[in-house]
């Protein structure tokens, strides 16, 4: 039962990414990407890690992709870009097969165990964020007010550069 | 047999926030005639008559309802509703369409699953707890749905293909989101208030008298974090005086320019079980859900039962409170409710915030 | 329980895809979604990893990468949006000049 499960989810993550890559208006892929982001926060709650599966959606599927949505939307693009270029898509198929030939018969053999019981409750989490990581924390929340302040001085509107 | 406590919990929470709703529209209505000094709805039904005798009461009662507007709101909206034709614009998908208000009302009927409607009873050997679902995250989940409503809007406004409906969803999206930050940071002095992420602790909290006199309500001890909290949550409902996104339909075009019949009305109905779920985390986290303030209840189902009626009658409170409010005040512009969004209810919620926690840790 | 290693292949795979794409794009906001997909492989694998020891550090590395994508979002879509002004598209081969 909860293989099935696995499978239909696995199976709607890795459509929506494929989704994302395909289709030719960008609002559309910007859609499956939520899906996709939907999908793996599904993927963490089968792995126990509950705090980071809410916090998927809000930060991601809330927050980023709602500014990726405006972007699109406030743009108007529709999507009508040059046909992409076939020999660097080859290219770098050709790249990943050689990669997932070298690492995936070493995972698989590896790592087909069942894991430990180790629940990510927001508690756990926490206490390891505001103890032992406490200083990657502060730094975390300065790289916010930069990014914030660095966004809204890009994106200003000046006299000169008024269009949208 | 598992499975079917947790069908029966289910089938209870949905008929209660669909209830909820639909109490909400009928208050709506006729509230707002009140309010407007007009009589409102009451033709629908108010001449339901029968010469079968043994009939006559039930037609009674239908007459008694038709004319309150109950039958007008409940029964006539919704057929209209489903005979309309439902038209798709030239130039949007199908899909994309029929997904406004999918998004717009799925995160909140996914949100009651957290809602305690009544105390814990034991019937027949089992404790029951009546919340659908009991996630380690809480709150925080409430959180997520009311960031994932942001797409209902933002969609819907794509959809119109025109240029004003583009606008006016962006803009209230731009609103929803403005919003949410206040009303998250008061979220979570609530939870460093209570020390727990799960409603029903928080109720559970709520039923001790501090002082000997004083219920432990939320709402004695944390007054800002409600003002703040109600406040932000009406914005996110895009209801009282937020309504731009809706009002813009009055002057030029709003987000729901190019919906009708069943769509419209499941815009409409998310955000009636939108304000229900506002009350209900109003009334759960500050006014003490079920408890009546000094009285215990019993452990078993009569005690489930009356905790579950004060429940109700205190969400129907926040309603009603919530659709006086729309009706009284008039409505914000666009650059006020960004300079009270960001200005004014974040910096009081964070101030909050720093309060409660050195509060918390000296006491 | 399932077995990690699906968790890990299908994190490979979303990876190679996430690649594809930013090779094969031209809309540089489809680019940009595209090393989205790579980020969010790459936390899936952390949150198996700290499955698999029983170590939680790893869900904090997955929390510091979902603070550092939503600040790289912000400046990045800024970025997008002040050159668009410039040059009024947002293909990836329009912006080759270096005179705006």
């Amino acid at each position: 039962m909860e293989e099935i499960i696995w499978y239909i989810i696995a199976g709607l993550t890795l459509a929506s990414a494929l989704g994302v890559l395909i289709m030719k208006k960008p609002l559309y892929s910007a859609f499956c990407l939520v899906l996709h982001l939907f999908m793996i926060a599904a993927l963490f709650a089968l792995l126990d890690a509950h705090f980071l599966a809410t916090a998927q959606i809000i930060v991601y599927a809330g927050a980023i992709m709602v500014l990726v949505v405006f972007v699109i939307m406030l743009l108007s693009l529709d999507g009508a870009e040059k046909k992409p270029s076939y020999f660097l898509g080859g290219l770098s198929l050709v790249a990943i097969f050689a990669l997932f030939k070298m690492l995936l018969p070493a995972l698989r053999d590896t790592f087909s165990v069942s894991g430990t019981n180790l629940q990510g409750d927001v508690k756990s989490i926490g206490l390891l964020l505001y103890t032992k990581y406490i200083y990657s924390f502060e730094v975390a929340s300065i790289l916010i007010m930069v990014a914030i302040v660095g966004a809204v001085i890009l994106a200003k509107r000046t006299k000169k550069n008024v269009t949208t | 047999m598992e499975w079917i406590i947790l069908l029966i919990k289910i089938i209870v929470v949905f008929n209660l926030a669909q209830g909820l709703a639909s109490i909400c529209v009928w208050v709506e209505r006729k509230g707002s005639a009140l309010i407007q000094d007009r009589i409102g709805a009451n033709r629908a039904g108010a001449y339901f008559y029968t010469d079968n005798i043994l009939l006559k009461p039930v037609f009674a009662v239908v007459r008694l309802l038709g004319i309150l507007g109950i039958v007008n709101t409940l029964f006539c909206d919704a057929v209209k509703g489903l005979f309309k034709e439902d038209f798709v614009p030239k130039g949007t998908s199908n899909f994309i369409h029929s997904l406004g208000p999918f998004m717009a009302v799925f995160p909140v009927f996914l949100a009651y699953a957290l809602i305690p409607v009544a105390p814990d009873f034991e019937i027949g050997g089992y404790k029951i707890r009546p919340q659908v679902a009991n996630l380690d995250v809480g709150v925080l989940f409430i959180f997520a749905m009311a960031s994932i409503a942001v797409y209902g809007v933002t969609i819907a406004g794509w959809c119109g293909n025109n240029k004003f409906s583009l606008l006016g969803g962006l803009r209230s999206a731009a609103q929803m989101i403005s919003y949410e930050l206040a009303l998250g940071v008061s979220l979570v002095s609530m939870v460093i208030l209570y020390g727990t992420l799960d409603l029903y602790d928080m109720v559970v909290k709520q039923t001790v008298l501090i002082g000997g006199f004083l219920p432990a309500w939320g709402i004695f001890t944390q007054p800002l974090a409600f003002v703040i909290f109600f406040v932000a949550g009406m914005a996110e409902t895009k209801r009282a005086p937020f309504d731009l996104p809706e009002s813009e339909s009055e002057l030029v075009a709003g987000y729901f320019t190019e919906y009708s019949g069943m769509k419209f009305l499941l815009f409409w109905l998310g955000e009636f079980a939108e304000i229900a779920l506002l009350s209900a985390l109003v009334v759960l986290m500050f006014f003490g859900g079920w408890d009546i303030p000094y009285v215990t209840l019993p452990g078993d189902w009569i005690g489930a039962l009356i905790g579950h009626i004060v429940f109700v009658s205190k969400v129907v409170f926040f309603c009603i409170l919530q659709i006086v409010v729309r009706w009284t005040l008039p409505r914000f512009r666009y650059d006020q409710l960004m300079h009270l969004g960001w200005k004014i209810l974040l910096p009081a919620s964070l101030l909050n915030l720093l309060i409660t926690a050195v509060l918390k840790l000296a006491l | 329980m399932l077995p990690l290693s699906h968790y890990i292949v299908l994190a490979a795979i979303l990876f190679g895809v996430g690649a594809l794409g930013v090779m094969v794009r031209r809309n540089t906001i489809v680019v940009f979604m595209c090393i989205e997909i790579m980020l969010n492989a790459v936390n899936l694998t952390f949150v198996t990893f700290s499955k698999l020891h029983g170590n939680l550090e790893g869900q904090i590395g997955v929390f510091f990468v979902m603070v550092v994508a939503a600040a790289e979002a912000a400046v990045g879509l800024a970025i997008i949006i002040s050159v668009f002004r410039s040059i009024l598209s947002v293909e990836t081969t329009d912006s080759g000049e270096l005179k705006l």
